[in-house]
């Protein structure tokens, strides 16, 4: 230990260390690490390195050796390390500050995978198995251990499944025939929004609303031999502010009541491709849990249970945090011919060089929208009577990472 | 800042509960209690899933030698079972017919006039169509050994409209049943209240009852006093599936289709406080345990829930993978070694035949003591 170090640690022994408060007098002295500056001084630029000079040269006429004076520097740069830049106040510094410490944090990941990268070169030269790849911890893959999350193993889910409202369509022992119909006055992007859902679900019917009751038209769809009805609420002429698309399974139920958002219709989305009347394919990502089983299942049944492959239309229902995105594809495999550069001048080998690759290009076709389950109700449509499988509540909101999908 | 608050539980107590389910699965769920305060969990199952026998449903009798259990299923059986070991006693088939008919309750009466040995039992049971079955049943070592009643007692309850629900009183006197009542006439005045679940207040009075509406009514009668409801209490938006009532005779718990458990001090209509966070579906049946001071909760959300009493705590959830119907608790389990226990009240034993009267609700039309000699002809016949 220095002298110099010595003295100032004898003179300041007194402050509580590293601690950074402002004083409370109305002078107001930032004291760190037992330095005191004045607030006005801090935030000036010279700061440290020139006020330190003041406080901490030794006042006898001893000057200090350049050694000493790093140490100091180093001292105080330790002190400055707790200091957030969001505990600044001057907008400028902050700034400047914040715009160090994330050049910095960058240089530093940068690093980082430089040495990682370089280690599974390494491994991969020594034919080791690589070091594991760190997984990114997301709200998914953190979320919140849920029991009723099927298992590809139990039997007795199968046994539900196979007991269940729409068991005999997914069997295809019945086609289903759905019903579309609307609330009671809707206009602009509603019809737009069935015309689209119409050519989505094949074997779709649309009936005008009317005055009629829902049970009555429940009724009626049962007697037609309908399997499910839709019901396309619109609000200030806008079927996405209306928070309601119900989907009815016939003949027995259930009824899911899905909040409708971010409706982009065929017309606003760019490049989009026109679906022909193949019968589509399905996709269902991530319906994990019980209740999710049964509304896949449920959209499901909508469908026709044999795709037509030759159309190459794909419909994707993918739920990601209890939200599901509806989207409707195009697929196409290209095969491309790619040609190896070193294959020129000889003229023979060329065609045995190419290479074929198939890749795979999507086109959007539209619609585009997001659902989000409100609930749940066993048996077809019946607000006064009925009974729910599963509602959202608001208490039931107790942690981000608690998904019921 | 997710919304979460830790509650000190206290663990689940020693208990045996036995769930039935849409698929006709018994399922028996155990709680062992001890320091650590072990969550209740499965231990057996019984039963092979299958949707015809979909349980309806259930009824213990609850005693220390062979208990027993009465189930409904939907294929219009009844089958009566051990409740230690699940074994078929008597096998009841074609009590109504399934297409157009459904039992509705079954009750096993724990005194009935032949005799009160554990050997033999007597069985009430009602469909939706009004037609009420009574009959002992002599149990052998097997199904096939066991004897049935060759006369049983069957009347009708009601003339038109559906039976919901049937309840016998703790006495075995009287029961109850209430419904929906015929579709309102083409000029739509009156609309008799559609009654979906009913229980008796309290042990010695028979004539305070307690039943839920599917206008999410929950309504004290008292037919000494008079015909119409004494309380009546609105309890949120949805049809009351579920009612039951306390030891104490003044407490009832009550839960609604889509989920919400209360309890209720009926003398007051006063809402003593809900059982909140958990339940997401349709409350089907409530049980409240003979001695400890919990209650079980099962319904659509496939969860049997064990509750606190007092603090109203969840104290257990346990999955159980399908729609619950029905729940009842086995009070005479012990989780460590069995040792002599003493009897519940109920467990009396009282030889005589006993009339049982019969209300009907959804009309109300006819003098519920009339009735109840009515039926004391039934008996006598």
């Amino acid at each position: 230990m220095g002298r110099l170090e010595a003295q100032y640690k004898l003179k300041y022994a007194h402050y509580p260390a590293r601690s950074v408060r402002w004083a409370q007098s109305p002078k107001s002295t930032l004291i760190i690490g037992g330095i005191k500056i004045s607030r006005s001084d801090f935030f000036r630029r010279p700061l440290i390195p020139w006020r330190e000079k003041q406080i901490l040269q030794p006042r006898r006429g001893v000057r200090a050796a350049g050694s000493s004076r790093t140490r100091v520097q180093e001292y105080i740069k330790d002190k400055m390390k707790d200091l957030l830049p969001s505990a600044i106040k001057n907008k400028e510094k902050r700034s400047e500050v914040h715009a160090k410490l994330k050049h910095q944090k960058k240089l530093e990941k940068k690093k980082k995978a430089k040495v990682r990268e370089a280690a599974e070169k390494q491994a991969l030269e020594l034919g080791e198995e690589p070091p594991a790849r760190p997984v990114p911890r997301t709200i998914e893959n953190t979320r919140e251990l849920d029991e009723t999350v099927c298992k590809p193993d139990d039997e007795e889910l199968f046994a539900g499944n196979d007991a269940d409202e729409f068991s005999c369509i997914l069997k295809e022992e019945r086609t289903p025939k759905v019903l579309i119909t609307t609330s009671r006055f809707h206009s602009s992007r509603g019809p737009a929004f069935i015309d689209e859902l119409i050519s989505v679900i094949p074997n779709t019917h649309y009936h005008k609303r009317g005055t009629y009751d829902l049970k009555k038209i429940v009724e009626y769809a049962n007697n037609k031999d309908f399997t499910s009805i839709i019901v396309v609420h619109t609000n200030r002429r806008e079927p996405a502010t209306a928070d309601a698309l119900l989907v009815i399974g016939l003949p027995s139920g259930p009824t899911a009541h899905f909040k409708l958002s971010r409706l982009v219709l065929r017309k606003d989305i760019k490049n989009h491709g026109n679906p022909t009347n193949h019968q589509p394919e399905l996709v269902f990502n991530n319906f994990t849990t019980r209740l999710g089983h049964r509304i896949g299942r449920l959209i499901q049944s909508l469908f026709p249970q044999d795709p037509n492959f030759r159309g190459r239309r794909v419909v994707t229902f993918h739920n990601q945090r209890d939200f599901i995105f509806f989207r409707h594809h195009r697929y196409i495999f290209e095969t491309k011919e790619s040609k190896e550069p070193q294959s020129k001048g000889k003229g023979k080998k060329e065609e045995a060089k190419t290479q074929e690759k198939v890749i795979t290009r999507l086109q959007e076709c539209g619609p585009r929208f997001t659902l989000k389950l409100i609930s749940l109700q066993h048996g077809t449509f019946d607000t006064k009577g009925g009974e729910y499988e599963w509602t959202h509540k608001p208490e039931m909101d107790t942690s981000r990472r608690r998904f019921f999908l | 800042m997710p919304r979460t608050t830790t509650v000190e539980s206290s663990g689940c107590p020693p208990l045996r509960a036995l769930t039935f389910d849409v698929l006709g699965l018994i399922k028996v769920v155990e709680a062992r209690g001890g320091q650590n305060g072990d969550a209740a969990k499965v231990v057996e199952r019984w039963g092979e899933p299958d949707a015809s026998k979909c349980v309806l449903s259930a009824s213990i009798l609850d005693r220390e030698s062979r208990p027993l259990i009465g189930i409904a299923r939907k294929s219009g059986s009844v089958e009566i079972i051990s409740a230690i070991n699940g074994d078929l006693q008597v096998q009841i088939p074609d009590l109504c017919q399934p297409e157009d008919d459904s039992i509705v309750g079954v009750h096993l009466l724990q005194k009935h006039k032949s005799g009160s040995s554990s050997r033999s039992c007597a069985l009430l049971a009602s469909t939706t169509k009004g037609h009420v079955r009574m009959e002992s049943v002599k149990l052998g070592k097997t199904p096939e050994k066991s004897v049935r009643d060759p006369s049983p007692t069957v009347w009708n309850v009601c003339g038109s409209g559906n039976i919901l629900c049937s309840k016998v009183s703790e006495d075995e006197n009287h029961a109850l049943f209430g419904g929906k009542g015929p579709p309102k006439d083409n000029l739509g005045i009156f609309t008799p209240t559609w009654f979906t679940c009913a229980t008796f207040l309290s042990k010695d009075d028979h004539r305070k009852f307690v039943a839920g509406t599917n206008s999410h009514q929950v309504r004290l009668y008292d037919i000494s006093a008079q015909r119409r409801p004494v309380i009546s209490i609105d309890f949120r938006e949805t049809a009351i599936k579920a009612v039951s009532e306390d030891i104490d005779g003044n407490t009832i718990y009550v839960g609604n289709g889509s989920g919400d458990l209360a309890t209720f001090d009926i003398r007051t209509g006063k809402l003593l406080g809900c059982f909140i966070g958990k339940c997401a579906g349709s409350i089907r049946a409530i049980a409240r345990h003979p001695e400890l001071p919990v209650i079980a909760s099962c319904g659509l959300d496939s969860y049997l829930r064990i509750w606190d009493v007092q603090t109203r705590q969840l104290l257990s959830a346990v999955y159980l993978k399908q729609h619950l119907t029905s729940v009842v608790f086995d009070s005479h389990f012990r989780s460590e070694a069995p040792a002599p226990q003493v009897e519940t009240a109920a467990e009396e034993d009282k030889a005589e035949a006993t009339p049982v009267k019969r209300k009907k609700e959804h009309r109300g039309t006819r003098k519920a003591k009339s009735k109840s000699s009515k039926r004391s002809k039934c008996e006598e016949d």
